[in-house]
């Protein structure tokens, strides 16, 4: 690979810094995707998303239920998605040693595996009839495409010479941030305290006729908040046997101010 | 390796497959071994049943002319593809261009009937697939008309440890995936444990693999665990109950002590 320096221009550290940041994001979104496949299913700090049953349940759904065939999909997966992330780390590091013919390169052979990936997550989206998937994976394949043509020809583009903006102008956002920052932590902490009681809180329920009850549960209630609930509610009416619950659906909920709203059928215990 | 012709033949492999494969979508209409797809038959139907018309044949003939549009654009992509590898490069750009055509005729179609419908989250989807049919045109096009670069990838040592690396990592992977794999597979058919979150009420914390086997076996195991309990009442936890996405579905059992 030929060996091109960049000139030291203070112009272009505006192109470098997308550049860079373009760089980051896809060795980050690789860098993420190769962990999520090594760590498999949810532990304390990472969740990510069990890839094996997922791909496990559309095999099933094709009627390929022995795991030979999602393991050997998720590990063609892996195996684009951890060179990508080599490519991409490869363009990174010749990026900041200012090579920038061989960042060209190792960029190019990343976006070319980022396309092979994307389109071939598109075509199992369209066999195992997916199509919100197709969308997230034709979105990505989309930026894909985008951020190679940005990556090589921002250079065309003008940008401001240089990042200086008047002392004036310096002292009232930084003095602007700082009110506003203050407000909304004292807001969110302010919420924190007063609200953070509702993820378990017990809600009492409320008689709507002889024999049927409702809890309207606030945003933050979790499954312990229900638990608690019923735990109550047995407890109050202990000659009350519940033998239907019905949750409210979205069309009955006040568009988004509504959170889960159940209502509950009792009969005698005899 | 040329970059532009690459980033061509990526765009145009893209917009083959998925034009065949909505051909295909239409030709099996329903779920079979080895292909699930959408129903469009059912949606079709269904959409105009909610405008008033109940009469299958509008909606056949729909899905008839929406079919045929979608025909045309996969043979014009795959006419484009073929002469692409043969290196008729101008052939590949006029093919490529009447089935970027037919597929925004199709979209735009799509669109109006979204919005006749009523139906926001597909004009979403159908909106974002005409933007990005109509930019990869524009990338296309300005792989057409700018000048063409090649990479000479050498096995120097950075692509060495490159793939050294790459190699490494996707075998570390592997195993791991194997092993996550091997692990949890038997999630697929093991009845899951239930506990007793207040008293006759048990919650049942499902695995992503869990399924409507496992909800059999699980129910079949707590019966034989309790016999002397009767289950009169099944509740799904909704997903405002889940953490987030770390809980796959919470199962609620209401019993009664047999008398």
């Amino acid at each position: 690979m030929a060996n091109n320096y960049l000139e030291s221009n203070n112009r272009i550290m505006g192109k470098d810094l997308i550049r860079y940041f373009i760089l980051i994001y896809w060795i980050s979104f690789w860098l993420f995707n190769v962990i999520d496949k090594i760590i498999g299913g949810a532990h304390f700090l990472f969740v990510g998303k069990d890839r094996f049953a997922q791909m496990e349940r559309l095999f099933d759904s094709l009627g390929l239920g022995n795991p030979i065939f999602a393991n050997t999909a998720l590990i063609i997966t892996a195996g684009l998605e951890t060179f990508a992330f080599v490519f991409f780390s490869g363009a990174l590091y010749h990026f900041i040693k200012k090579n920038i013919d061989a960042t060209r390169s190792w960029f190019f052979i990343g976006i070319v595996l980022t396309l092979t990936t994307f389109t071939y997550f598109s075509i199992g989206d369209q066999i195992f009839g997916d199509h919100f998937e197709l969308l997230e994976h034709g979105l990505f394949w989309f930026i894909t495409l985008l951020s190679w043509i940005i990556f090589i020809r921002i250079d065309k583009i003008q940008l401001f010479d240089n990042f200086s903006i008047g002392n004036k102008q310096v002292f009232a956002s930084i003095v602007f941030t700082i009110v506003i920052t203050a407000v909304s932590t004292f807001s969110i902490f302010s919420h924190n305290h007063t609200s953070f009681i509702e993820r378990t809180q017990v809600i009492d329920a409320v008689k709507i006729t002889e024999n049927k009850y409702k809890i309207k549960f606030p945003f933050l209630a979790g499954s312990k908040a229900f638990e608690s609930s019923i735990a109550k509610f047995k407890a109050d009416n202990p000659s009350l046997n519940i033998n239907y619950i019905y949750t409210a659906p979205a069309p009955l909920r006040l568009a988004e101010s509504d959170g889960l709203i159940i209502y509950i059928q009792t009969d005698s215990i005899k | 390796m040329k970059e532009k012709k690459t980033i061509q033949l990526f765009i145009q492999i893209y917009w083959t497959f998925f034009g065949a494969l909505t051909v295909i979508d239409k030709i099996v209409p329903d779920v079979y071994l080895y292909w699930v797809g959408a129903d469009f038959y059912t949606l079709f139907i269904k959409s105009f049943a909610s405008l008033g018309i109940t009469d299958p044949i509008f909606a056949t003939i729909a899905l008839a002319v929406i079919s045929f549009i979608e025909v045309l654009a996969f043979v014009c992509y795959l006419f484009s593809l073929i002469n692409l590898f043969k290196g008729k490069d101008k052939f590949s750009e006029e093919w490529f261009y009447r089935g970027v055509s037919f597929s925004v005729l199709l979209f735009s179609i799509f669109s109006i009937g979204d919005q006749v419908f009523g139906d926001r989250f597909n004009l979403l989807e159908h909106g974002i697939f005409w933007i990005i049919l109509v930019v990869s045109w524009a990338v296309y096009k300005y792989c057409s008309l700018t000048e063409e670069r090649v990479i000479n990838f050498s096995l120097s040592k950075d692509i060495k440890i490159g793939l050294l690396v790459g190699t490494l990592l996707t075998v570390i992977t592997s195993y791991l995936i194997l092993d996550f794999s091997k692990n949890t597979f038997t999630n697929k058919k093991q009845p899951v444990q239930g506990e007793e979150v207040v008293q006759d009420v048990y919650k049942f914390d499902f695995p992503f693999l869990g399924d409507k086997f496992v909800m059999e076996n699980t129910l079949k195991a707590f019966e034989e665990k309790h016999p002397n309990l009767k289950v009169n009442y099944i509740y799904t936890g909704p997903d405002e109950l889940n953490s987030k996405k770390k809980t796959h579905m919470l199962l609620y059992v209401f019993t009664e002590q047999q008398k």
